[in-house]
């Protein structure tokens, strides 16, 4: 049965859709059928990063309202045999989106894939709770900023609280991650920037990985590449350590600088 | 010296207010019903009161006996009324119901607790008092709002900021406090806030308070009590 796995943080521009993208890439990478949804109705992003732009006829509201079936509205990408993409539409907006109909179609491709990634629009209404609110497991997309820390706080909260499985109350929530992004060492080390420990103090939960700042993920935006795929990519490469963490590895954490940061490593030791 | 053979003692209940909006017609029955499939047993057994607010029918006897007959099949037990209109209210007294003084909403999930303990208080030990405190485990995230009504709050956890905790007693945080938290809300001038790093966005004692600007560095990350005194809010580190 399927994992749903949410990429959420509330605030916006963050790197939720670039790294959806990467890791579900990563997770097609390692042989696992994976589907990855765009949640940001009205934003048609996820397709682009996904270099899929031009294949789009129908899409997730499409399904919902029934003009589509799923089948159809499913695109295949063309580089990784069991990545698929489910794209949002641009000319709707959220109100399109029902509980109801994201139950359903997650519910029919929980019967066909091993991963579902949700990719969640920015803030904390409707399309962000209901891209959260069927999931087993979040990835919540943090930089090292405080606004953007103060806002996976937040997102956090609604994780424990708003979700189907917060609302049954049995022993299952929601596990979330923290996923750094867009960590540069220079401004962290001027101290224009958090440290990870920093963060990993105020959000007190397992930490994925770090991304670094770099100019490759936006060179692999504008191609339309989940930047996993750039070999030669800090980025790529930290997201596939990320992706190893997610299917439970111990793997070191390390920083672009090549640097171990030892104190946090030990602060927050994996506990999956 | 002798021995009554009853005592009477003040009790609270949380109820739940069902209000509705216009006539109690299909439709309305019809949503009821839908709200009850979705939160089957959420309901039973739970004390109602039906809130007059927002409408004006109901005026008419059979109206509200029926209303009352059709909650009573959905096994919602209603004993009252409240904000109705003189008419409306007099009609439901003589349905059997009783007039009530509007109350206070809190949220449901809190109802919810409340509902669902009530059927498993055991009856032979009426005494028993509920504990006054309420003991949060886990981190109190950015937004949400913890509100211990009855006594002291306890966090063994941090406090993330802009989340906010209140009690009628005493607070303690076993962690960072980055949020606000308002302690003696009722009144308490003896109420006192504990915490194990301060870097609170607001602390505030029956009403007094301080906020992060002028707590000053000097007690910032530090263990800090805050308590009144002569009308002013102390802060000062735990030894
Ligand atoms: N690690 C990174 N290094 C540099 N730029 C990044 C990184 N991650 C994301 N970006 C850029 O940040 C912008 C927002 O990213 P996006 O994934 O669309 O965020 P969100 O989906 O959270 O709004 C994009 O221009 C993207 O290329
Ligand atoms: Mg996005």
């Amino acid at each position: 049965m399927a994992k749903i796995i949410v990429v959420t943080s509330g605030k916006g521009g963050v790197g939720k859709t670039t790294s959806s993208a990467a890791i579900s890439a990563g997770l097609a990478m390692r042989g696992f059928k994976t589907v990855v949804i765009d949640f940001d109705v009205g934003l048609r992003n996820l397709d682009m990063i996904m270099g899929c732009e031009r294949r789009v006829v129908f899409d997730f509201i499409n399904v919902i309202q029934g003009d589509a079936k799923l089948k159809q509205a499913l695109i295949k990408d063309r580089r990784l045999e069991n990545l698929f993409i489910l794209p949002t539409s641009q000319t709707r907006d959220k109100d399109a989106l029902t509980r109801d109909g994201v139950e359903k179609i997650l519910n029919e491709l929980r019967e066909e894939f091993d991963y579902i990634i949700c990719d969640s629009p920015a803030g904390i209404e409707r399309g962000a709770h209901l891209a959260m609110y069927y999931a087993d497991e979040a990835i919540v997309v943090t930089n090292p900023e405080v606004s953007s820390v103060r806002d996976s706080d937040r997102v956090l909260g609604l994780l424990n609280s708003k979700t189907y499985l917060a609302e049954k109350g049995g022993d299952n929530t929601v596990r979330s991650h923290l996923l750094l992004t867009r960590y540069d060492t220079q401004r962290v080390a001027r101290g224009e920037m958090m440290t990870v420990e920093d963060v990993l103090e105020i959000l007190a939960i397992p930490l994925l990985g770090i991304i670094p700042e770099s100019s490759t993920v936006l060179r692999a935006s504008n191609v339309g590449m989940p930047v996993v795929l750039d070999e030669k990519s800090g980025a790529g490469k930290a997201y596939e350590d990320a992706v190893s963490r997610l299917m439970g590895d111990q793997i070191e954490m390390r920083l672009d600088s090549g640097e171990r940061p030892g104190f946090f490593q030990r602060l927050l030791g994996r506990t999956a | 010296m002798s021995v009554k053979p009853f005592q009477i003692r003040g009790r609270f209940f949380t109820a739940v207010a069902l209000r509705p909006e216009g006539d109690a017609d299909q439709a309305f029955y019809d949503a009821l019903d839908v709200q009850l499939r979705h939160t089957p047993n959420f309901f039973a057994n739970a004390p109602f009161v039906i809130d007059l607010e927002q409408t004006d029918s109901l005026t008419e006897a059979r109206d509200l006996v029926r209303l009352i007959e059709e909650m009573r099949h959905r096994k919602l037990s209603v004993f009252g009324v409240q904000n109705g209109t003189a008419t409306q209210t007099a009609t439901a007294v003589k349905a059997g119901l009783i007039s009530l003084p509007s109350g206070r909403d809190v949220p449901v999930d809190r109802v919810e607790r409340s509902v669902r303990q009530a059927p498993e208080m055991p009856d032979e030990a009426p005494e028993a008092p509920q504990p006054a405190s309420l003991l949060i485990t886990e981190p109190v995230r950015s937004g949400q709002k913890i509100f211990a009504d009855r006594g002291d709050l306890v966090v063994v956890s941090s406090v993330g900021a802009g989340a906010e905790l209140i009690a009628v007693g005493n607070i303690h945080v076993y962690g960072h406090l980055r949020g606000r938290a308002l302690a003696g809300v009722n009144g308490d001038t003896t109420a006192r806030i504990f915490c194990q790093g301060l870097d609170a966005e607001l602390l505030a004692i029956a009403g007094l308070y301080r906020t992060s600007e002028d707590l000053g560095p000097a007690i910032r990350k530090q263990r800090v009590q805050a308590f009144l005194m002569d009308d002013k809010l102390c802060v000062e580190p735990l030894k």
